[in-house]
């Protein structure tokens, strides 16, 4: 946008934004092709090109690995995280942004510090602590647990968007006989529904990574999270290239895809309060 | 005042407590809570299963501070923020500025630069791995193997593990930073640009004196959140290295995790709260840069 640029300034662009491409695209076309290659291929002809590509890792995945039942498990973690932060999110936002009581001043202080808060700070007395509430090893502890980096970061980009709505609005919802609730549910989060959409995104693509917490809390193999169970296939005796990227390919795409669809919000999200990456 | 305005004033302060009350009470219990708890039972010889916790004093730290692991944990952090977040910087800039310019395909580009920070994290390192791997299968061996004949130990070899994995977290994290700095550029406004361009000032004229200040609390911000974040990361160095070979690139996350693993929480956590004050004192800087948005 900002000056015109001269030939030979745009040849130096391009040639550094096919530079940048390679960077990027290499690393992701390598993991494509390297999950449709037998363990054989991949050592015997090492090769860039996809030769004798085959499903034969993805079939291993599913059938050995039960890799189905890991998605289905992050599914059910990462969406009820996402429901419930959402949800006790808008109401703590609304909160702090329209509302004026004692403990105002510190509620907020709270949030942004355990926004800041890294969970490799916390993970072993965390794990103390929901062992003795008894919630060792199950999605609902996990869930709890996950709602420590998602609420803050939720809440401190919900109430930016808040603030960007009149409060004039809600006022004069108010006086039109509504109550301060009805102004949230029918005039504020309607207005907030693209920050509503990137906190979702940012909360469902945060559990549905986290592997750190979810190596701890989770010791059945049939609860493992999709990030767990592909942990585990790199930390037993032998590594098989082909399936691992199999499991990177499949835990990727949907998260990847979401992330497409929702680049508008995404990068709205990112202006209004900085997400942790 | 009229009665019915303070009434409303009471119940808006009610309503206001109980709507900011399960987001607090979930993070004072999982939260400020383990924070505290953190730094008490690392006073103390707590492992898994132990039926009496006795308090030791600075013990932990003393036996911590002592061992290799802990102090190359130390140093290796610190290298591996420093070198990461510098390059991120530096570079991240100078692809924002690019994006920034009147080409063709810049919303193409745009969204590539996206593509590696929607990876998950624990992919992006597992990719990394492999490209990586010693064998002619790892896609940079096998382009070293046919181009010069020769292939690199770039995860076991001491001096190589800690750059390929600084090189990889940048992959991961220099996204982040991009859009970021882009977003912040977009909102300078073009008549500044112009008006420069006409009393003739050079490109890096208007990027020192335009660009620079106007983006200067987005940087300012980015990089002290990234660097909590960083310094606190474990997927990179766990899924490339595990911290080794011997220690070359163990972090105090590796550390604590590890330590974990042996029971004996006492200690690891000793080994989180120990970078407790550097975190307190990103943490203070970031709140007041934060608070200061509003």
């Amino acid at each position: 946008m900002v000056t015109r640029l001269t030939t030979p300034q745009k040849v130096l662009a391009y040639s550094l934004l096919i530079l940048l491409a390679l960077f990027i695209l290499f690393p992701i076309y390598f993991m494509g092709i390297t999950s449709l290659k037998t363990v054989r291929d991949i050592y015997r002809v090492p090769s860039l090109l996809p030769i004798n590509p085959t499903l034969q890792n993805y079939e291993q995945l599913i059938g050995t690995w039960k890799f189905l039942d890991a998605i289905k498990n992050s599914v059910i973690v990462a969406g009820l995280t996402t429901i419930i932060s959402v949800f006790i999110s808008s109401l703590a936002a609304y909160s702090l942004v329209r509302l004026k009581y004692r403990f105002r001043t510190w509620s907020a202080r709270l949030i942004l510090f355990s926004y800041l808060t890294p969970s490799s700070l916390l993970f072993i007395p965390l794990a103390v602590i929901i062992a003795q509430l008894g919630l060792a090893n199950t999605h609902l502890g996990l869930i709890f647990v996950y709602l420590t980096f998602a609420a803050p970061l939720s809440t401190w980009l919900l109430m930016g968007f808040f603030r960007s709505i009149p409060f004039d609005l809600d006022e004069q919802a108010m006086v039109d006989g509504a109550t301060r609730l009805g102004a949230l549910f029918r005039i504020v989060l309607p207005l907030s529904a693209p920050g509503l959409i990137s906190c979702a995104v940012f909360t469902f693509t945060g559990a549905w990574n986290e592997l750190l917490l979810g190596l701890i809390f989770i010791t059945s193999p049939e609860l493992r999270t999709v990030p767990v169970q592909t942990n585990y296939l790199i930390t037993g005796d032998t590594v098989r290239m082909g399936l691992v990227m199999a499991a990177a390919v499949v835990s990727a795409v949907p998260v990847m895809v979401l992330y497409f669809f929702a680049q508008r919000f995404v990068v709205q999200g990112l202006g209004a309060g900085s997400v942790k990456a | 005042m009229k009665p019915s305005r303070l009434t409303l004033a009471q119940s808006d302060a009610r309503l206001g407590l109980a709507l900011v009350a399960p987001v607090l009470i979930c993070l004072l219990l999982l939260v400020l809570y383990p924070f505290v708890f953190a730094v008490y039972i690392s006073f103390t010889d707590r492992t898994v299963g132990a039926q009496e916790v006795k308090f030791i004093g600075f013990d932990n730290f003393r036996y911590i501070f002592g061992q290799y692991s802990f102090q190359q944990s130390v140093r290796n952090t610190f290298i591996l923020v420093f070198f990461l977040q510098a390059f991120k910087l530096v570079l991240g800039l100078g692809i924002a500025s690019l994006l920034n310019q009147a080409i063709r395909g810049r919303t193409f580009f745009r969204g590539l630069v996206l593509l590696p920070w929607a990876m998950p994290a624990f992919v992006a390192y597992l990719l990394w791995k492999f490209l990586y791997d010693p064998t002619q299968g790892g896609a940079f061996n096998m382009i070293l193997g046919e181009l010069f004949g020769t292939q690199l130990d770039f995860l076991s070899s001491k001096e190589l593990a800690m750059p390929s994995v600084i090189v990889a977290s940048f992959w991961r994290g220099f996204p982040f930073w991009v859009i970021s700095f882009l977003a912040a550029m977009q909102g300078i406004s073009v008549e500044l640009y112009e008006a420069a361009a006409m009393d003739g000032a050079t490109a890096w004229h208007r990027f020192r004196h335009i660009t620079i200040p106007g983006i200067q609390h987005v940087v300012l911000v980015i990089t002290l959140l990234s660097t909590i974040w960083t310094t606190n990361s474990f997927e990179n160095v766990w899924l490339l290295t595990q911290g080794g070979p011997s220690d070359a690139t163990m972090t105090f996350p590796v550390l604590a995790y590890f330590g974990m693993q042996t029971l004996r929480i006492g200690e690891a956590s000793a080994v989180s709260v120990a970078m407790l004050p550097i975190f307190t004192m990103l943490a203070f800087f970031a709140v007041k840069l934060l608070q200061k948005e509003d």
